[in-house]
C-alpha cells in the first residue's frame, strides 16, 4: 500500500476506479428494481416519525415569525390538525405540531413551561385519561432526546432523510430486504398504508384505503383494554394530582402566552366507553373550575367542530381537515383565545 | 456524527476535497485538526473545551516529565498526569456508580446514605481519548520517546476525527510519523479507503442494526417471559451485534483515515475463529488489550513476579477492563469471568498439558467452539442492564424452561447471520484482509460492494448508536 502517490498507483488506481465504477451501477440497478417492483404493486414513499422529526419541529417553537401556536395530544391532533391550513385561517400564528400518535402529551407542556424562551400558546389536546399521573410522562423520552441529543448535525441528517423518505419507497423499513426478505418467505405482502405523513407532522388518513368499521372495532376493544387497565382513580384525586400545572399554565402566562385545554371530538363507542369511566361533570367540568387561568374548549359544546363524520369514531378523514381546521380557527377567535 | 448518517457523508466529502485543495502539509492538518473538533461538537459543543484542554495539559505536563531530570519530579509529573485524566473520567463515569456502592456500603453498617443524582452527561469517546492522553505520556515517562514540540501535532494525534470517539486506540508511536510526513489521498487509498467504509457500514448498518440487534433487544428486554428459542438466538443475536457494531465503526474509522493517507491500526482479527482465551484477547478490540497489556499488565509486574502474582495480574487487568466498558458489576463480572477463563488457559498450558499443547487441528477447532460458546454466554453479562437479567437470561437457557416456540423468522435470520458471521471468521482467520483483497479480481470487489451498498441503502431505519460509544 503506498501513501503517496506513486507511478505504481496508476494500474491500482483504476483496478479501483472499475471496481467503483462497476459496484455503484450495480447498487443502483438494485435499488431501482425494488424501487420499481413496489411501485409497480401500488406503494407509495412516505415521511416517516421519528424522535428527530420531533425536534425538529420543537426546535421551531422558539424561533420563527410570528406567535408560536404548539399543537399538543396525540393521533386526534396529529391526524386531525392541519398546521398550514390553521396558519393560513390565524396568519398571527405559527402552528407547530408537537403531537405524538398514541403518547399523551403533558410531559411537552411540562417542558414547554420550563422553556423560558417560548412565549406562545399551547393547544393541548387530551381526553379525561391523559391527564391521569400515570400518562404524564409518555412524551418525555421525545423531550429528552431534544435535549440531551438534539444537535445541528442530525438537523441536517433528518433534513435529508426526510426528502430521501418523501422520495423512495425503499426508504421505508417495510420495504428493506429483510422485511422483503420475510414476506416472501411467509407469501405475505406489506401493509398498504392509508396515513400519509408529511415533514410537518401532520397525517392524512385516507379512509377510503381502509375498513373504517375494522379499526372502529378496533380502537373501541383498545380502549376497553386501556380503560380496564387502568389505576384506580376517582375524581378528587384526579384533579389533586393536577395541582402542577397551575405552576406550567403561570409560567407560560407569565412570559405573555397561554394555555387552551382542548377536548377534541370523539363519537361512538369511545364517547360512550369515555363518559362511563370519566363522566363529565365529574372530570372536566372540575378541571374547567380549578384552573380559570387557562382556556378550555370540549368540542362537544361546538356543533361546528362536532358534527364532523369521524369513520373510525376518534380520527378524521383527510378530506375533513380543512373544514375542520377553519371550524376550530374560527372558534378560538369566537371565543377570545386566539386572535386573527 | 455517525457514521451511518447522511452529515457524516456530506461532511467526508467536504473534508476530503478540502484535504486534497490545500497544499501546505501544515494547512491540511489544521484542517484536519478543525475538522476533528466538528465531528466532535455535532454530538455535544459543551464538551469540546474539555477534549481541547484535556489534549493541552497532557501536552504540557509531557514536556514537564521530559524536561525533569530528577527522578522524583518525573515521578510527580506522571502522577498528576494519571490523577488528573483518571479523576475526570471518574467524575463522568464512575460517580454515581461509586457514590451508589459507597451507600450500599454504608447501609451494611446499618447508616442510611442516599446520595444525590446529578444529571452529568457522558462526554462521547472520554475513555478512548483519555488512553491516547495516558499511553502518551507513560511513554515519555517511560523514556520511549521525545514529546512533540507541536500542539497542534498532538491535539490532532488525540484528536483524530475518524478514531476519536471509539477507536482504535492508536499509540502516538504508531501516528507520529505520519502525523509529521506530508501525505495525501492516492486514488488506491482512496478506493480502498472507501471499500473498508462501506464494509463497515454494511457490518453496522445491514448486520448490527437489521439482523442482530432487534433480536438481542427482544430478549434482553423481556427476559422473563422468553422461551429456550429466544433466548438462545438472542445471546447469539448479541453476540452478533457487539461484534458488528464495534468492528463496523473500527473498519469504517480505518476507512476514513486511510482515504486522507493516514494508517490505523486494526482492531479486530476475526475474533469468533479464536482457539482460546489469549488467541481471543489477540483478535478482540486489539488496541484496547495491547493498551492493558503494555500500561496495565506490565506496570502490576506481568508475569516476572511469580506464578501466583502472574494470576493476581490478569484477573486485576480484566476487572479493570471490564469496568473500563461501563459503570456497573455486570461489566467487572464480564471482565472477571475473561480473567479466569485467561487465567485456567494459562495454567491449563503451563502445568496440565504443557506438551500437548499444539494440539492437531480437530481439536484446535473443538477448542475453538468452546472458546466461542463461552465467549457468547459471558457477553449476556456485558449486555444484561444487572446482575438479575443476567442470572434469569442465563436460567432460560435451559430448555425446560419458558415455553419451546420454535424460532421467528427474525430469529432465523439472527441465528443464520450468526453462523456466517463464525463462518467468514473461520475462513479468514489466518489471513489479513487488507492482503487478501488484492488477490480479487476487480469485477469480484466490484460485485461485492455493490450488493454491500445496495444491502446498506435497503436497510432503512431508526440510527443506532454504536454501542461503544457509551464507552
Amino acid at each position: 500500500m503506498h501513501s503517496s502517490t506513486s507511478s505504481s498507483d496508476a494500474p491500482v488506481g483504476r483496478r479501483w476506479l472499475g471496481a467503483w465504477l462497476l459496484a455503484i451501477a450495480l447498487a443502483v440497478a438494485v435499488c431501482a428494481l425494488a424501487e420499481a417492483h413496489w411501485r409497480a404493486l401500488g406503494y407509495r414513499s412516505n415521511i416517516l416519525d421519528s424522535r428527530q422529526l420531533w425536534a425538529q419541529q420543537r426546535e421551531r417553537v422558539d424561533s420563527g415569525s410570528g406567535i408560536a401556536l404548539a399543537l399538543l395530544g396525540a393521533s386526534r391532533t396529529e391526524f386531525g390538525i392541519d398546521p398550514k391550513r390553521l396558519r393560513e385561517r390565524l396568519p398571527k400564528y405559527r402552528p407547530v405540531m408537537l403531537a405524538v400518535d398514541a403518547h399523551y402529551p403533558l410531559a411537552t407542556l411540562r417542558d414547554l413551561a420550563a422553556d423560558a424562551d417560548f412565549r406562545g400558546v399551547v393547544l393541548c389536546d387530551l381526553d379525561a385519561v391523559g391527564y391521569l399521573r400515570v400518562y404524564w410522562d409518555m412524551q418525555q423520552p421525545y423531550v429528552d432526546y431534544f435535549h440531551k441529543q438534539w444537535t445541528p448535525s442530525w438537523n441536517l441528517h433528518r433534513r435529508l432523510l426526510t426528502d430521501w423518505q418523501r422520495s423512495a419507497v425503499i426508504a421505508n423499513p417495510a420495504f428493506g430486504w429483510k422485511a422483503s426478505l420475510t414476506h416472501a418467505l411467509e407469501g405475505s405482502e406489506p401493509f398498504h398504508d392509508y396515513i400519509r405523513y408529511y415533514a410537518n407532522r401532520s397525517g392524512d388518513i385516507d379512509y377510503r384505503q381502509t375498513d373504517p368499521e375494522s379499526t372502529k372495532r378496533h380502537f373501541a376493544q383498545a380502549m376497553e383494554g386501556n380503560i380496564a387497565a387502568l389505576p384506580p382513580h376517582d375524581p378528587q384525586r384526579w384533579l389533586a394530582d393536577l395541582a402542577p400545572m397551575h405552576a406550567w399554565i403561570g409560567a407560560i402566562a407569565a412570559r405573555g402566552g397561554s394555555v387552551i385545554f382542548y377536548s377534541s371530538p370523539v363519537n361512538g363507542l369511545q364517547r360512550e366507553a369515555l363518559q362511563r369511566v370519566f363522566p363529565r361533570e365529574q372530570y372536566w367540568d372540575r378541571l374547567v373550575a380549578a384552573f380559570p387561568e387557562a382556556h378550555f374548549l370540549d368540542a362537544l359544546d361546538v356543533p361546528a367542530l362536532s358534527h364532523f363524520d369521524l369513520p373510525d369514531d376518534s380520527h378524521m378523514d383527510y378530506r375533513d381537515k380543512p373544514a375542520y381546521a377553519d371550524a376550530l380557527a374560527a372558534t378560538l377567535v369566537e371565543r377570545g383565545y386566539l386572535s386573527r | 456524527m455517525q457514521f451511518d448518517s447522511f452529515t457524516f457523508v456530506v461532511f467526508f466529502a467536504v473534508v476530503l476535497c478540502a484535504y486534497n485543495a490545500l497544499r501546505g502539509w501544515a494547512a491540511r492538518k489544521w484542517l484536519l485538526l478543525v475538522a476533528s473538533y466538528v465531528f466532535y461538537t455535532a454530538w455535544n459543543p459543551l464538551f469540546l473545551p474539555l477534549l481541547v484542554g484535556s489534549a493541552t495539559l497532557d501536552f504540557w505536563i509531557a514536556q514537564r516529565i521530559h524536561a525533569s531530570t530528577e527522578r522524583a519530579a518525573r515521578k510527580r509529573w506522571i502522577v498528576a498526569t494519571l490523577l488528573i485524566n483518571l479523576g475526570v473520567l471518574g467524575l463522568f463515569k464512575y460517580h454515581a456508580f461509586l457514590l451508589d456502592n459507597f451507600a450500599a456500603l454504608l447501609a451494611l453498617a446499618g447508616l442510611r446514605y442516599v446520595p444525590a443524582r446529578f444529571d452529568i452527561v457522558l462526554p462521547i469517546g472520554i475513555s478512548f481519548y483519555t488512553f491516547h492522553s495516558l499511553s502518551y505520556c507513560l511513554d515519555i515517562y517511560r523514556g520511549k520517546f521525545e514529546p512533540t514540540r507541536n500542539w497542534r501535532d498532538y491535539a490532532l494525534y488525540v484528536a483524530f476525527f475518524p478514531q476519536l470517539v471509539a477507536g482504535p486506540i492508536t499509540r502516538f508511536t504508531q501516528m507520529r510519523e505520519q502525523i509529521e510526513t506530508p501525505r495525501q489521498t492516492t486514488r488506491e487509498l482512496l478506493g480502498l479507503g472507501c471499500a473498508l467504509l462501506v464494509l463497515g457500514l454494511f457490518e453496522k448498518c445491514v448486520l448490527a442494526d437489521t439482523v442482530f440487534a432487534p433480536v438481542a433487544d427482544a430478549f434482553f428486554n423481556s427476559v422473563s417471559s422468553a422461551s429456550a428459542a429466544a433466548a438462545w438466538s438472542g445471546t447469539l443475536a448479541f453476540s452478533g451485534q457487539i461484534f458488528c457494531d464495534f468492528a463496523g465503526y473500527s473498519t469504517c474509522a480505518i476507512g476514513a483515515a486511510l482515504a486522507l493517507g493516514f494508517k490505523l491500526p486494526i482492531n479486530f482479527r476475526f475474533p469468533y475463529a479464536a482457539a482460546g482465551f489469549s488467541d481471543f484477547w489477540r483478535r478482540w478490540h486489539i488496541s484496547l488489550s495491547t493498551w492493558l497489556r503494555d500500561y496495565l499488565y506490565v506496570s502490576l509486574g506481568g508475569n516476572r513476579r511469580g506464578q501466583w502474582r502472574t494470576y493476581v495480574n490478569l484477573m486485576l487487568t480484566m476487572l479493570i477492563g471490564g469496568l473500563w466498558h461501563g459503570a456497573a458489576w455486570t461489566f467487572v463480572i464480564w471482565g472477571g469471568l475473561h480473567g479466569l477463563f485467561l487465567a485456567a488457559e494459562r495454567f491449563a498450558r503451563e502445568r496440565l498439558l504443557p506438551a500437548k499443547w499444539q494440539a492437531p487441528a480437530l481439536l484446535r477447532f473443538g477448542y475453538g467452539l468452546l472458546t466461542l460458546l463461552l465467549v457468547t454466554l459471558t457477553w449476556i453479562w456485558f449486555r444484561a442492564p444487572d446482575a438479575a437479567t443476567a442470572w434469569q437470561a442465563f436460567a432460560h437457557l435451559l430448555p425446560a424452561t419458558g415455553n419451546g416456540a420454535a424460532l421467528d423468522s427474525g430469529q432465523m435470520f439472527a441465528v443464520v447471520g450468526f453462523a456466517l458471521v463464525t463462518a467468514v471468521h473461520w475462513l479468514m482467520r489466518d489471513r489479513d484482509l487488507l492482503t487478501w483483497q488484492q488477490r480479487l479480481p476487480a469485477p469480484v470487489i466490484g460485485i461485492a460492494l455493490g450488493l454491500m451498498l445496495a444491502m446498506i441503502v435497503l436497510s432503512p431505519g431508526d440510527n443506532h448508536a454504536f454501542i461503544y460509544f457509551q464507552f
